[in-house]
């Protein structure tokens, strides 16, 4: 992912998540677009990726949303950093070692926001459902962008061999 | 080694100036800022594109390809009903400000509320915090701490400077949005606050002596200076004696938050206003 992919991507998750979620699903998606992006921001650049990822996106999320600024910021700059610390000791290359780390990542980002809205006397929803729930919900998503991202490449791959074989095939019979 | 070192003390920098940044608002003293304003104009643009984008699509599709005709009558009605509910309510605050004050003081008010209609365009971006973001803003005559309406009760209030053709709304069952409030049948006055779960209210401070039962009414009381008296927040669902001295009330609210297209925003100045959407008329 380059710089200019990041800040590409977390501009559309955010418009997504504000404006385009809420035309196909009124009620919203239980999950945090931007965090997701953090994550392989993280997994594929390393930890500043993560740290400056997770700041820019946590920051413009809050200012987006009318909340306390730099809740986000701070849950997501840490979480950035942490799963760029794993993506560095560990070894993150199957379906399941990714599911392992969004889930794990989606579950502290929970509870860090969760933690600094504690620390200024201001705790919204919080249960071991809603902190669980996200952290599935934000797994399936990270899983589903992640097979999509792979599985698109090799589609336009095989659909370009298959035409250079048509066109090969055409120029053997007609030429 | 002094590469890593330097990138933990970066680290340590940015946590620390959020804790800075968190701080400087905990108190309530945050007023927004500049880059704030940039972000929330930039991306209001955006989302505003996108919700004329998804219009103009939904409205080719509803109107042109799919039952023309119907769609149209439909349409038509739903703007009757939603005026007749919001005149409803008008005439019901109107009622009640005017019995009350003949009662006590022989005086008489009328309410001349100036509203003026809002389409939203998004919705907040992170789930602990319920906002909404409608697209007119101080260039409407929008300020903060104006109140907003549906047809069907209360929704919130601006939050926040409004930008120019933009504006933040706090959702009533926001976790520290509150409003006031009485009971309409016994007019038992309290709080109502968001909850924690994001879906229902909580009614605050009504004495366990009070008479209130599952299915009253609970409209605005005026009191916080914010939202008229006598508009509808929602229907008392549960009722049980609390910890203390008050009663522990739990209230579904009359709009359905997940799903409002236009609302009304009640302009509290004198400023000349844009002419005003059919909603609102």
């Amino acid at each position: 992912m380059t710089t200019i992919g990041i800040a590409l991507a977390l501009a559309a998750a955010l418009l997504a998540q504000t404006a385009i979620v809420r035309m196909v699903a009124s009620e919203g998606l239980p999950t945090d677009l931007v965090l997701i992006v953090v994550i392989f921001a993280a997994l594929s650049r390393g930890r500043l990726a993560g740290l400056w990822t997770g700041t820019a996106g946590g920051l413009l999320q809050d200012m987006l949303s009318g909340g306390i600024i730099g809740i986000s910021g701070l849950a997501k700059s840490i979480t950035g950093v942490l799963v760029g610390i794993a993506g560095s000791r560990f070894i993150i290359e199957t379906i399941w070692q990714h599911v392992v780390v969004i889930v794990l990542a989606s579950t502290f980002h929970t509870v860090s926001v969760l933690g600094v809205y504690a620390l200024v006397g201001a705790v919204p929803a919080a249960t071991a459902t809603f902190v669980l729930s996200r952290a599935a919900a934000e797994g399936v998503l990270g899983i589903s962008a992640l097979t999509l991202a792979r599985a698109v490449p090799v589609a336009v791959q095989r659909l370009s061999r298959r035409r250079a074989a048509r066109r090969s095939w055409a120029v053997s019979h007609h030429g | 080694m002094e590469h890593r070192q330097r990138n933990g003390y970066l680290v340590s920098a940015v946590i620390v100036g959020h804790f800075i940044l968190i701080s400087a608002q905990a108190g309530g003293g945050h007023d927004g800022s500049v880059l704030e304003d940039v972000a929330f104009r930039t991306f209001a643009q955006m989302q505003r594109l996108l919700t004329s984008a998804r219009g103009a699509v939904a409205h080719t599709w509803s109107h042109y390809v799919e039952l023309r005709d119907v769609q149209d009558r439909n349409d038509a009605l739903t703007l009757t009903v939603a005026d007749l509910q919001l005149l409803l309510q008008e005439q019901r605050a109107l009622a009640q400000q005017a019995r009350g004050l003949q009662e006590l003081l022989g005086l008489r008010q009328a309410v001349d509320l100036r509203t003026v209609g809002a389409r939203v365009i998004a919705t907040a971006a992170t789930p602990y915090v319920r906002t909404l973001t409608v697209d007119r803003g101080a260039e409407d005559g929008v300020h903060a701490d104006d109140a907003v309406i549906a047809p069907e009760g209360i929704v919130g209030r601006i939050v926040g400077a409004p930008g120019p053709r933009a504006s933040r709304v706090q959702l009533l069952i926001d976790h520290l949005a509150a409003a006031g409030a009485r009971v309409e049948r016994t007019r038992a006055s309290g709080i109502v606050t968001g909850s924690d779960d994001g879906t229902a209210l909580r009614m605050e401070y009504v004495s366990n002596h009070e008479q209130v039962r599952v299915g009253d009414q609970v409209v605005t009381s005026g009191t916080d200076g914010i939202y008229p008296p006598g508009f509808v927040i929602g229907t008392v669902a549960s009722v049980a004696p609390g910890p203390e001295l008050d009663l522990t009330i739990r209230i579904v609210p009359a709009v359905r938050f997940s799903r409002l297209e236009d609302v009304l925003v009640i302009v509290s100045d004198d400023e000349p206003l844009p002419p005003l959407s059919v909603a609102s008329e």
